[in-house]
């Protein structure tokens, strides 16, 4: 990680590495433990190494998926870890001692998704057009009807008592206490991401056709975005509910959603980045937004509404492959394709 | 998007009806050593590792977009599973994709110009459509797929040929050129081709694609059907029910021998036979036989209407008819028997040619502007682009050393430099495939864009 040279001559604050690593492979899922001790880094290739969050010692190598590791998920103890892969698997790991708890069948050869409830003992996998919901045992609580098409995202509520699905033709809500979906959002285009508001109010998505779709949850009515340079992958709310920050493009594009909502507003864009916006994480608690990109530019922003300005840049060698926050906040761990790991701190905010 | 050397991984995408052949072909591919990595993309489930190589199943997922253009439609499993791929280190020489028997080509193909992670990883090398040669008469003038298949190869593989008669093969491969004049054309039994005729075709073979042999070009017959029959010394009858026309032009000529150029000659003698003064023929009168003799069959105004037939030399017929007997449920009918026809044959009528799929290729010298190059494609494309399969072209543009090549699916389009034009003459070759094309339209529309 290297400074980049800038223009302008303000100071800015300096984003100060803490330690780094390199997996020697493409970093497909960065994820902290809820207590923040301990990151996970799954490699495209199979395993997961876990390391020691303060230091980057690594604690284990956890051996994954042998075809390939799709996605993984923290449990809201921190000590169990789900992934899952091409071997057709959900898998759950014990973070302490290494041993693999569970491994149960996703229902189809990809498993592409996986996430533990941020409140509750549930987890969700969507393997194709199966989407399957387990307890933190392994047991199969409920298989739901097939999906219309390849289930592309799955997210949790914040407060864990919802759960939203994407798919080709929308957003599809469940209560994981019930069987039925509580509400589908249909919309004829393909839906690639979503992201709630942490009030849940909102749910945002990202689509194929360079779109990003508002679905207002208590009314379902919805609102779409257009103008996005490519599809939209790239999607982080602010803790407040505020601001939806997107990618679709070399500039991030950010929607101020108090008031009367984003419609026929101007959004606020932040420039920078040469090549596409691959990734984007807002702090949990706080205003400062951390972009990357194929250019292999990291850049940290503090998102105002009316002078955003970057606080701090490094450019790696390859482009940006994941950004994560630390669950206090202070760091924020950043992987490259080529398999680098950093994790640092941004001064003087 | 700009670069000098290509880095991206090249995709074949394999397509053809039910039973053409790609299975067995893909298998082979998967089989054979050479010395490639390849990636297979199929139509079935399950992930397989063969070897060095990766077989995949994919499931058919078309995203049609929510403006309705045909050419956001993309195929959202490959940009998953391609976008996957891409992120291993074991990188892939090749990769190939099998579509569905019925698959429209299009999507598959619009996948690698639309996304943009899959345009900066991949490109698509070659379209390579297997063609039963026994069966694709039976889609080829009906079926969309088949027509889309066909027009918008890059390769084509004749497959099954020891099961069809070679002139009936010449006559598909001129049919096919007809539609399709920039594919490569192989002919193949159970699939058997060397790799290098369909991986990494890399393209650009417009020099094929724009010099046709006119011969090859199938003409245009004033008949829609022939048939063979033999006959003894006697009379007989063509008996014909009501149609939807009153009258119906027909010949009945001998034919010397069932050898292909017997066949040719005869055919000939029909052509010219065709256009000869008219002769009416009604209800109950004699058919004129031979050479120069058209006849005019006039219908009675309902039920069937019979014509006769004399036959005085022993041997083979041709009978050729304007429309296509089924038409009129139109027979022959002897003293005692129903004669079937030894051997029929259809044409291609001539008056459908509008909605045909066709190749338009254009050679010209110069250097051309290309700010007007842009703006004629681009209207162009809006305009036509639903029409347009395939587009393929080398230019020769002002200012730049090098050769400017670009290809495109309906209203997407990739161009970039290519090797420098060096001693070569600089010159213009580009060819459209699609429906509806206007030959003269194209080529003035280009010319407009030639540099004053």
């Amino acid at each position: 990680m290297m400074q980049r040279k800038r223009k302008s001559k303000r100071a800015q604050p300096a984003l100060k590495a803490i330690w780094r690593a390199n997996i020697d492979d493409h970093p497909i899922g960065l994820a902290w433990s809820p207590e923040g001790n301990i990151l996970a880094v799954a490699g495209v290739s199979g395993p997961i190494t876990l390391f020691d969050g303060a230091d980057g010692a690594v604690q284990r190598v956890l051996p994954g998926h042998a075809l390939d590791t799709m996605a993984i998920s923290w449990h809201k103890d921190s000590r169990l870890l789900a992934s899952v892969g091409q071997d057709g698997k959900v898998r759950l790991w014990d973070a302490e001692t290494g041993a693999q708890r569970s491994e149960m069948a996703g229902g189809a050869s990809w498993v592409a998704r996986v996430a533990f409830c941020p409140a509750g003992d549930w987890l969700v996998s969507a393997a194709g057009r199966k989407l399957r919901l387990w307890n933190s045992g392994g047991e199969l609580i409920r298989e739901y009807p097939d999906a219309n098409s390849t289930i592309t995202d799955i997210k949790w509520r914040y407060d864990g008592k919802q759960f939203a699905i994407s798919a080709y033709n929308g957003v599809v809500l469940y209560d994981p206490e019930q069987a039925e979906p509580l509400r589908r959002f249909e919309w004829q285009g393909s839906t690639l991401t979503l992201e709630w508001s942490r009030d849940g109010k909102y749910i945002a998505t990202g689509d194929q056709d360079s779109t990003v779709h508002f679905w207002i949850t208590a009314s379902g009515q919805d609102l779409q975005m257009w103008g996005y340079e490519t599809k939209v992958l790239e999607l982080a709310w602010s803790f407040n509910s505020r601001y939806l920050a997107t990618g679709g493009g070399t500039q991030v594009v950010i929607w101020d959603c108090s008031g009367k909502g984003p419609a026929n507003t101007r959004p606020i864009m932040l420039e920078g980045h040469q090549q596409l916006i691959k990734h984007l994480e807002f702090q949990r608690q706080g205003m400062l937004l951390a972009s990357g990109g194929n250019d292999g530019l990291l850049a940290i922003w503090k998102v105002k509404k009316n002078k955003p300005v970057m606080l701090a840049d490094a450019v790696f060698r390859a482009p940006i492959a994941g950004l994560a926050w630390s669950p206090d906040d202070r760091r924020i761990a950043v992987s490259d394709e080529s398999g680098t790991l950093s994790i640092a701190a941004v001064q003087g905010n | 998007m700009m670069n000098a050397v290509d880095t991206r991984v090249p995709v074949a995408v394999l397509t053809g009806f039910l039973g053409s052949g790609k299975t067995t072909l893909l298998n082979r591919i998967l089989t054979e050593n050479h010395g490639k990595k390849i990636a297979v993309i199929e139509n079935e489930f399950g992930e397989v590792g063969i070897d060095n190589d990766l077989v995949i199943g994919a499931e058919e997922e078309i995203f049609e977009m929510n403006n309705g253009c045909i050419c956001c439609t993309v195929r959202g499993d490959l940009i998953r599973i391609l976008g996957h791929l891409m992120k291993r280190r074991d990188k892939f020489d090749y990769i190939m994709i099998e579509t569905t028997g019925m698959a429209d080509p299009g999507p598959v193909a619009q996948t690698f110009y639309v996304d943009d992670d899959m345009q900066q990883k991949l490109h698509l090398d070659a379209i390579v459509t297997l063609v039963d040669a026994k069966h694709i008469w039976e889609h080829i003038d009906d079926s969309d797929e088949a027509k889309k298949q066909l027009a918008f190869a890059d390769v084509i593989l004749l497959n099954k040929i020891d099961l069809v008669a070679p002139e009936d093969l010449e006559r598909l491969e001129a049919r096919i050129k007809s539609m399709n004049s920039m594919a490569k054309i192989y002919r193949s039994r159970d699939a058997v081709v060397e790799m290098d005729k369909i991986l990494n075709v890399g393209g650009f073979n417009l020099d094929r694609a724009l010099d046709i042999d006119p011969k090859f070009m199938e003409p245009e017959y004033p008949f829609e059907w022939s048939g063979i029959y033999q006959l003894n010394p006697g009379t007989c009858e063509w008996v014909m029910g009501e149609g939807p026309d009153p009258t119906m032009g027909a010949a009945l000529l001998p034919l010397a021998n069932t050898g292909l150029a017997a066949k040719e000659a005869t055919l000939m003698d029909a052509v010219l036979t065709f256009s000869d003064d008219e002769q009416a023929i009604k209800a109950g009168e004699m058919m004129r036989l031979g050479k120069g003799q058209y006849n005019q069959l006039v219908l009675n105004e309902s039920g069937e209407t019979v014509f006769n037939i004399e036959i005085q030399q022993p041997g083979y017929y041709m009978l050729f008819t304007e429309h296509h007997p089924d038409e009129f449920d139109a027979r022959l009918r002897g003293a005692d028997s129903v004669p079937d026809p030894l051997e029929a044959r259809e044409y291609k009528p001539d008056h459908e040619h509008d909605e045909e799929v066709t190749s338009v290729g254009i050679s010209v010298p110069g250097d051309l502007q290309l700010e007007k190059l842009n703006s004629w494609l681009s209207q162009l494309l809006q305009v036509q682009g639903q029409d347009i399969f395939r587009m393929k072209g080398v230019l020769s543009v002002r200012g730049w050393d090098e050769r400017f090549v670009f290809q495109g699916v309906h209203m997407l389009f990739d161009g970039r430099a290519d090797r420098p034009w060096g001693e070569e003459l600089r010159h213009n070759k580009l060819i459209f495939i699609g429906r509806n094309l206007d030959r003269a339209a194209l080529e003035n529309g280009f010319r407009e864009c030639l540099a004053a």
